[in-house]
């Protein structure tokens, strides 16, 4: 919808809406600051980190999922913009993408879960942070197939696109919120 | 100019020339003038609640020996719950309160930003209160409103618990109000009133969301963790399975430290405005009290490990001895521009002035106390001690409480269409002044002689300090009770008012008392200098809107 055909009064809701988001993005992603923070610490006690008798999981299959993540964060924006601009079945293709990468990566995180040993401060950080993100991810998951039905329904459209701007802003933040825990996780 | 974003019709919002009924408060409303009384009715319950605790907990130390608790145990859990329903229910929501009534209509706004979300902040504070409070019924939590580890993870039933899950929604609820009032206060000022013109209140409402938006989420990760050492197995705060106790202490006091700017911040804007209102005079230093508010909030965030100097690694000590101090500079700048502003005014003591006064004297005293437990050799000998009570309390109570007091006293009229009786606001003044000072004097004493905090039985040697101190407290305690019989009669009995009895220039007072649904019948146009009382322009100002919003001419037996 052209900013021209709002009226002060949409405008104004507009800019607090995308004012509110960010400001909410900024603070929820401390609670994943503060993870790290937490993380860091708690090794800093360990001489070695994984402590020793504890291995590593591999970081090659995250690896892969956190490429697909970024891809469905991409797919996401061009699924929004081609909804505001009436091209709904461009949105439908690439948010049924942004949706397949993002499961993708919610499953494989979840068997990654599974499969690191219950015991141990090591396990207990690592099982931590990946379920909290999890979490997150599995959430707006949901909320961006509930969008996907709004488009179908025709409650979500382009005169009414902040449902998909604001579900597009959250997975955003699954995505950057990741690539914070990823490092630390994984490769540091 | 500044439009409501909230779909008209939607829950409960307040009726057209009448004031807000106390039913009112019990709905989902999405006005923010009943949210902003939601929060401060609710507040003040839990300040009853929390206040009946602490008339407990000095009926203990009346004698060195246990007389009304059966074990330390139950001392401590009174203790506990006595420090998180003040802090988190009753001081904090408060000032979100004043937040709420206030800034829209200083801003000359219809509403907030986001209306249901503010509802939806409020309505998370009762849950937390029953969680909070509830937790006497499995177990209360026993680990202070600190909730050290190891104490709050293996020697604390599962109270402690709730006590985590009550603070996780509270969080919540603050950091959702707090992105309110900054979306609110950046996008819906009208025009021509920029920063510089703001209302200081507004001001320090900012410098607060800023705080809570950064802060809170820091103490949300380590309740997480609290939480999950406590139900699910894990080891994050025991150090024998790899764990660490001290990370509680930097990831709470992170949070806690901010949290007093929290607690203090909002009242700092509230005294400038009674000040200038009451001393007829502009605000001195206007600029300088607005950056002070962001500077406190910024070094607020690089001083939270003075509160760990017996437990920080040494070489960080002087380091944070050092953000400690410099912190008492942005303080210092409020005090001396609250002093400029009162000096040669045409001061009026109503008992918003009193306790506007009332506060600056007790607040240099808490600041000084301060001072002492930032240094490290001092703090080192009064770490635990009952130093740190009194000290704590003095620039909680004699800081944010007589300023929560100030404030309703001055905007009660504007809330209700009454003024709140002067005589009783003055036996409440000069009641509660006395009890805090020989509550919290005494503490300072006793604990350089070194009564330990936190204990139910104490060495004899303190008893008669004790006693000064448990007597100081009763009257506090009943001072309270002329506050709250005030409110209760001059909700009905109150001499009626019209829009701006103080003669205030911010945008509040250019409305009926209390305000129509929407705050403004069209849209309100801010004197150019909120605060600039003397000024022929202001008179003119000031007599034009008591003309258009004045007293009602027929008083029902007030």
């Amino acid at each position: 919808m052209s900013q021209d055909s709002l009226t002060p009064a949409e405008l104004l809701q507009q800019r607090n809406r995308r004012t509110g988001m960010t400001i909410f993005q900024i603070s929820w992603m401390l609670v994943f600051v503060c993870l790290v923070i937490v993380n860091w610490q708690l090794r800093g006690n360990h001489p070695g980190w994984p402590p020793p008798g504890v291995s590593a999981p591999s970081a090659l299959l995250p690896a892969l999922v956190t490429l697909g993540l970024l891809a469905s964060a991409w797919l996401a924006r061009s699924a929004t913009r081609g909804l505001a601009a009436g091209r709904q079945a461009v949105f439908r293709r690439q948010w049924r993408g942004a949706l397949g990468l993002g499961a993708l990566f919610i499953l494989v995180m979840g068997y990654e879960w599974l499969s690191i040993p219950t015991s141990g401060i090591y396990s207990d950080v690592f099982r931590m942070m990946t379920a909290f993100h999890l979490l997150h991810a599995l959430a707006i998951g949901l909320f961006m197939s509930m969008i996907a039905r709004g488009v179908r329904a025709g409650r979500v459209s382009a005169q009414n696109l902040w449902p998909a701007e604001g579900a597009t802003s959250l997975w955003y933040f699954v995505v950057i919120a990741w690539l914070l825990f990823f490092p630390v996780l994984y490769l540091i | 100019m500044a439009t409501i974003t909230a779909t008209p019709g939607l829950g409960t919002r307040s009726a057209e020339g009448a004031a807000i009924r106390a039913a009112d408060l019990l709905r989902w409303s999405l006005d923010h003038k009943i949210i902003g009384l939601q929060y401060m009715v609710s507040s003040l319950f839990f300040f009853i609640v929390g206040g009946t605790m602490a008339m407990l907990i000095r009926w203990e130390l009346l004698t060195p020996a246990l007389d009304l608790m059966a074990d330390g145990t139950q001392y401590n859990a009174l203790m506990t719950i006595h420090g998180s329903v003040m802090i988190f229910l009753w001081i904090i929501p408060m000032m979100a309160g004043f937040g709420n009534y206030l800034v829209p209509l200083m801003l000359g706004a219809k509403d907030m930003a986001f209306p249901w979300l503010n509802a939806f902040a409020f309505w998370l504070i009762p849950p937390a209160g029953v969680l909070m409070i509830g937790g006497w019924l499995v177990g209360p939590p026993e680990a202070g409103w600190t909730a050290y580890p190891p104490l709050s993870t293996l020697f604390s039933p599962d109270g402690q618990t709730m006590w985590a899950m009550s603070l996780h929604l509270l969080g919540v609820s603050s950091i959702l109000g707090a992105i309110n009032f900054v979306v609110t206060i950046r996008n819906m000022r009208p025009e021509g009133m920029t920063l510089w013109k703001m209302p200081l209140f507004v001001w320090a409402v900012l410098a607060t969301a800023i705080i809570q938006v950064l802060a809170t989420p820091f103490l949300t990760g380590g309740l997480t963790l609290l939480i999950l050492d406590r139900t699910a197995g894990t080891s994050f705060f025991d150090p024998g399975s790899g764990g660490d106790v001290l990370l509680w202490q930097n990831v709470f006091w992170f949070y806690s430290h901010p949290a007093v700017y929290i607690m203090i911040l909002p009242g700092f804007g509230m005294v400038s405005e009674v000040l200038s209102v009451h001393a007829r005079k502009p605000v001195f230093g206007y600029r300088a009290i607005g950056l002070s508010s962001m500077s406190i909030a910024l070094v607020g965030f690089t001083v939270w490990a003075h509160h760990m100097f017996t437990s920080l690694q040494p070489a960080l000590r002087i380091p944070f001895m050092i953000t400690s101090m410099i912190i008492a500079v942005p303080t210092g700048i409020k005090i001396f521009s609250w002093l400029g502003t009162i000096w040669g005014g045409k001061i009026r003591f109503t008992s918003a002035m009193l306790f506007a006064l009332g506060f600056i004297t007790l607040f240099v005293f808490g600041g000084i106390g301060g001072i002492f437990l930032a240094a490290v050799p001092i703090d080192i000998h009064l770490h635990d001690t009952y130093f740190v009570v009194g000290h704590f309390h003095f620039v909680l109570f004699g800081g944010s409480v007589f300023l929560i007091f100030s404030g309703i006293y001055h905007w009660f009229p504007k809330v209700t269409g009454r003024r709140m009786n002067e005589r009783l606001g003055q036996l409440h003044f000069v009641t509660t002044y006395i009890g805090t000072f020989f509550t919290f004097v005494p503490q300072h004493i006793a604990g350089a002689l070194g009564l330990p905090r936190r204990v139910a039985m104490y060495d004899p040697q303190f008893t008669n300090i004790n006693t000064v101190i448990s007597l100081a407290a009763f009257l506090l305690g009943i001072s309270s009770l002329f506050f709250i019989y005030n409110i209760l009669r001059s909700l009905s009995h109150g001499e009626r008012v019209g829009g701006n009895p103080w003669r205030a220039l911010t945008l509040e007072w250019a409305t009926t008392s209390p305000p129509p649904p929407w705050n403004f019948r069209g849209d309100p146009v801010p004197f150019d200098d909120p605060y600039g009382y003397g000024s022929d322009e202001s008179v003119a100002y000031l007599d034009a809107v008591e003309r258009r919003f004045p007293a009602p001419e027929e008083s029902d037996g007030a």
